[in-house]
């Protein structure tokens, strides 16, 4: 298997008034193609900060994030913009679900950025809700949706646009046990059946078991980088 | 832009509806304060100019001793003369049913028909029929001021004689928009001088001028040569002997108004425009924070790969969205308040033909300037906040995050330790520089315009009380046509109930000082009088100043001819040129009054004994009614008139200003309440999270109500001085623009008003933070640290 993404020797620091954060310190990196990855690391340790590269949400100070040959730190706005639209699912820790639009609504949001058919975008919002498990929430508001159906909105939404990568930051962080459990379990589904390449970020160790390889960030670096022969279903998982 | 997007902007809108409404009303109040008022302004210019074409007002009138009618005809054939109307003009008295005798004008008009110049407006009832001796047109001013209609009978004195007419109508006549007598009198008197037009050959008969005229109103022919026109008249008529020609823009009601409005001209630009710029930067303001708010959603958008022109159009469509609903509101109502002012005023003057126009020029400066500074808000801080990377942009708390906490340096300076709310409160104050600054902002405009508009009021009244409770002390005043001499004086001194005459000079004169020259009605005082009593501005103590046969004029005046104390100028009498030094500068009301002592005027009359043409009485108050008729009654009085009712005539005159001023007072208000209300309302949701993170962990909501009324008190307290110097400045300045000849202002605020202002706004602000309040009492605490705000 290629690898989809990787991170050479990348280099990320923040300044932070006088001083400089070093939030990762020449950090080596590759994701083959439909791999579950389960990045590991205590808080501030600088896994949110791999994954906003790897999005290209932010961009490195040294070295190169290549994502399907392309280096997308050279990429320039526009050309980053596109790869966002097109090419990466973002679930994010506090959901950020739009409060003004509707469950489907905020699939539909992100379903626009590729087609402007009426009808497709409805039917495909239809599917994705129907994958989460929700296909009768879809005219609710972000307020009228529990905490771990507005994250199940936010893996349909990062769905929506049949991304080859999707990443998760910490979506269990905000989640009863029950609830993160069948979020993992979607994205599990979800990489087994599409072949989506899943790059998941927690601090919890419990959730390693789920991955079919678990890297450990420590300081900014890789500290320790396993596979796992026998990943466990989700609701294997206690915590 | 993408059918969910634009849902969004609607649905974002819907949301901040309570924002949205007040950015709207700002808009709204500043386009349409611009459209009213100026407009106001300009319909009033346009109803007199309609006004007077309508009525073919005379270009010039001639007086003369006394001509026969037929000389019309040769004038009529003059090139450049379109039309020529002959008339007979007598002033007379006339007693009012109380026996109260006040001037009157009759003016002998052809009947049967409407003369071709000076034409009348039939308000009520008919023109005079060519076979009605008996009937009267009476001028609308005093025919309201009276009460009368058609089938009344009015009595004036015809050579010495009451003599009925029946009133046929009730008009309007362009001569008399503002019923002024003559150049002198500049101040409306529609109570104590009638004007009334009766036919011309019965008019004759009674005056016993059979065939006689003595006025001729001429009509030019549009590209008429003005000055040949009235030169060659002037040529026709001098066997005549020509007394007068008064060229329309001379013509006392027509200087008059274009001195009224004058005043309005400076006022009814800046106002608006001052209203219209704290609208716009108010907008900008506010706008600006509501989409800085959303920055995390501006992250979110540029994360799911929505560009960066995708998300700035969503942010400009939010914004103009706004923009063009305050300016649609705003020019509804501009309209309707334009004609509504207009039709006040016109009405209360007794302008008979209203012109309320639309104007494009008003609207569009207006939409320009809030659709510009709404684009700009919209369009500004999306822009910075999209050039963030996302990650940067999704960063919660960005606001907390960007501003660290520390002490302020109040804390720091004062010696006690103050209270976890206190503390939280003075450094959420100074926290967050660009929220604490545009809520400071806001409060600024805010006290500036209560404070502008309170003190206008306030200036108006200081003048006029100023005016008639300190300046002038007399009680009544009686000029004569005819001098008297100190018997009269003695006279009068032992009446029942007058405890103190002063006499005085009062004539004609002009002023002449390097080149320019300035008519004005001189009066020579006594220089020790008690009367009227001088604030001298400049030079030596009045009683020196006149003693020693000097002037006093007002700062007005000795601007207009480039005089300094100690220069001397010309004073052109009816008794020669005399030479006289300005010796001070006094401070009055009236913006062209001039003085000298009694003798130094007496001297140049050469009479062998002293003569007087006015006294000014000081009597009990409750003989003055009579005191005016029997000072009328003098053999040669012209006019007798109480202070108090000079004064009913001044405050009625200022009506247009009391209006300008209701109207910006309730402008103020609304944008004063408007703006408050948004930046509290945004200073709470820009922390929205914040306040529910400490809800969370137990704050009552009694205390975070605390801390942010707190808060807003600090900003207050650093708002208010500012706000209170620029509502003065700008007062002041406005008043100084509305000074004209015929009055002199400026800022006089009483302390109330600053008071009254700082506290209102105060509480205004207080109020306007209680719906945020509210809010956080109704946050959903799980949702609020959860949901993107
Ligand atoms: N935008 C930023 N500005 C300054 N420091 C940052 C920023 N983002 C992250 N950091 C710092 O970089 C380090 C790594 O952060 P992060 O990647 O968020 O860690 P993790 O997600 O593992 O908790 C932390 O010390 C954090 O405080
Ligand atoms: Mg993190």
């Amino acid at each position: 298997m290629s690898a989809i993404i990787r991170l050479e020797n990348v280099t990320k620091t923040y300044p932070m008034g006088e001083v400089e954060v070093h939030a990762l310190r020449g950090l080596n990196l590759e994701v083959p193609q439909g791999q579950f990855v389960v990045l590991l690391g205590p808080s501030g340790s600088g896994k949110t900060t791999t994954l906003n590269l790897i999005g290209g949400l932010d961009r490195p100070t040294e070295g190169k994030v290549v994502v399907e040959g392309e280096d997308i730190a050279r990429l320039n706005d526009r050309r980053l913009t596109q790869y966002r639209a097109a090419k990466v699912g973002f679930v994010f820790q506090f959901f950020n679900l739009i409060p003004t639009l509707t469950a489907a609504e905020n699939i539909a949001f992100a379903l626009e950025l590729v087609t402007r058919d009426r009808k497709a975008i409805q039917e495909r919002t239809a599917a994705l809700l129907a994958l989460v498990g929700l296909a009768n929430r879809g005219n609710h508001f972000p307020s009228q949706l529990s905490g771990g159906e507005q994250q199940r909105v936010a893996i349909a939404r990062a769905l929506a646009n049949r991304p080859s990568i999707v990443l998760a930051d910490e979506p269990t962080g905000n989640l009863d046990v029950e609830t993160g459990r069948q979020v993992l379990q979607a994205l599990r589904d979800l990489n087994r059946q599409e072949g989506v390449t899943v790059v998941l970020v927690t601090h919890n160790t419990a959730i390693a078991p789920l991955a079919d390889r678990v890297v450990r960030l420590h300081n900014g670096t890789v500290a320790s980088d396993e596979h796992n022969p026998h990943p466990a279903p989700a609701s294997a998982l206690n915590w | 832009m993408r059918p969910t997007m634009r849902r969004k902007t609607w649905r974002d809108l819907r949301a901040a509806w309570a924002q949205s409404l007040a950015l709207v009303v700002i808009v709204a109040l500043g386009i349409s304060s611009l459209m009213a008022l100026t407009g106001a302004y300009r319909d009033l210019g346009a109803s007199y100019r309609h006004t007077y074409d309508s009525l073919h007002f005379a270009d010039v009138t001639f007086r003369v001793r006394a001509a026969p009618t037929a000389a019309a005809a040769k004038l009529a054939a003059l090139d450049g003369v379109q039309a020529v109307t002959p008339r007979l003009v007598v002033d007379t008295g006339y007693e009012l049913p109380d026996g109260v005798p006040i001037r009157a004008r009759l003016i002998g008009i052809a009947s049967g028909q409407q003369p071709a110049v000076n034409q009348v407006y039939l308000l009520e009832g008919e023109f005079l029929s060519s076979d009605d001796p008996q009937g009267v047109l009476v001028e609308s001013h005093f025919a309201k001021a009276y009460g009368l209609h058609p089938g009344d009978t009015v009595t004036p004195i015809i050579m010495g004689k009451k003599t009925p007419l029946t009133v046929r109508g009730i008009v309007a006549s362009p001569e008399y928009l503002i019923v002024s007598p003559s150049r002198q009198e500049v101040m409306p008197s529609a109570r104590t001088f009638g004007v009334f037009f009766v036919a011309l050959n019965e008019l004759q008969r009674l005056t016993n001028a059979q065939g006689k005229v003595n006025e001729f109103c001429l009509l030019f022919t549009p590209h008429a040569d003005a000055d040949a026109v009235v030169k060659a008249a002037r040529a026709v008529l001098t066997p005549y002997g020509v007394e007068s020609a008064t060229l329309a823009k001379d013509q006392p009601s027509a200087a008059a108004l274009k001195l009224d409005l004058e005043g309005y001209r400076e006022m009814s630009n800046t106002i608006p425009a001052l209203i219209l710029l704290v609208a716009a930067l108010s907008l900008y303001v506010m706008l600006g924070r509501m989409v800085r708010s959303q920055r995390q959603q501006i992250g979110l958008m540029r994360a799911l790969g929505y560009s960066r022109r995708q998300v700035a159009a969503h942010y400009l469509a939010f914004a103009l969205l706004i923009g063009a609903t305050g300016a649609v509101v705003g020019a509804g109502l501009g309209v309707l308040l334009a004609r509504g002012i207009t039709t006040a005023y016109a009405t209360e003057l007794g302008i008979p033909l209203i012109q309320v126009r639309f104007y494009p020029d008003l609207l569009l400066e207006g939409v320009l300037i809030s659709l510009m500074l709404a684009a700009l808000a919209g369009w500004g801080p999306t822009r910075a906040i999209s050039r963030l990377r996302p990650a940067q942009a999704m960063r919660l708390n960005p606001v907390e995050a960007l501003a660290r906490g520390r002490r302020t340096l109040l804390e720091r300076l004062l010696p006690w330790t103050f209270s976890l709310t206190v503390r939280m409160a003075l450094r959420n104050a100074f926290r967050a520089r660009r929220r604490a600054a545009s809520t400071w902002i806001s409060i600024v405009f805010a006290v500036m315009l209560v404070l502008m508009s309170w003190g206008m009021w306030d200036s108006m009244n200081y003048m006029l009380d100023r005016n008639f409770r300190q300046i002038e002390r007399w009680d009544a005043l009686a000029v004569f046509s005819q001098p008297q001499t100190s018997d009269a004086l003695n006279d009068v001194r032992h009446w029942e109930g007058v405890r103190e005459v002063t006499p005085a000079l009062v004539f004609p004169v002009t002023l002449k000082a390097d080149g320019q020259h300035k008519d004005v009605l001189l009066s020579a005082l006594p220089p020790d009088q008690t009367m009227h009593r001088w604030f001298v501005l400049d030079g030596v103590s009045p009683l020196k100043a006149l003693q020693d046969g000097g002037v006093l004029l007002t700062p007005l005046l000795a601007q207009n001819l480039s005089l300094n104390v100690g220069d001397t100028l010309t004073v052109q009498t009816p008794f020669g040129d005399k030479k006289v030094v300005l010796r001070g500068l006094v401070d009055e009301l009236y913006g062209s009054n001039a003085f000298v002592g009694l003798d130094t005027a007496e001297a140049w009359t050469g009479a062998p004994v002293a003569v007087y043409t006015a006294f000014y009485v000081r009597a009990e108050a409750d003989r003055l009614t009579a005191l005016k008729k029997d000072l009328f009654r003098l053999p040669g009085a012209a006019s007798a008139t109480l202070k108090r009712d000079m004064e009913r005539d001044w405050r009625s005159l200022m009506n247009l200003f009391y209006v300008f001023m209701g109207f910006l007072a309730v402008f103020a208000g609304g944008m004063a309440f408007a703006v408050l209300f948004n930046a509290m309302t945004v200073n709470v949701l820009e922390r929205e999270r914040e306040l529910a993170t400490m809800r969370a962990i137990g704050a009552s909501l009694r205390r975070i109500a605390a801390m942010l009324a707190l808060e807003t008190v600090v900003l207050w307290l650093l708002a208010v001085a500012p706000g209170l110097f620029l509502g003065w400045y700008v007062g002041d300045a406005m008043m100084r623009s509305f000074s004209t000849e015929l009055m002199t202002l400026q800022a006089h605020i009483e302390t109330h008003s600053y008071v009254l202002t700082a506290v209102g706004v105060l509480i205004t602000a207080l109020l306007g933070a209680l719906p945020a309040i509210r809010r956080v009492g109704k946050l959903n605490l799980a949702e609020a640290t959860k949901i993107l705000t």
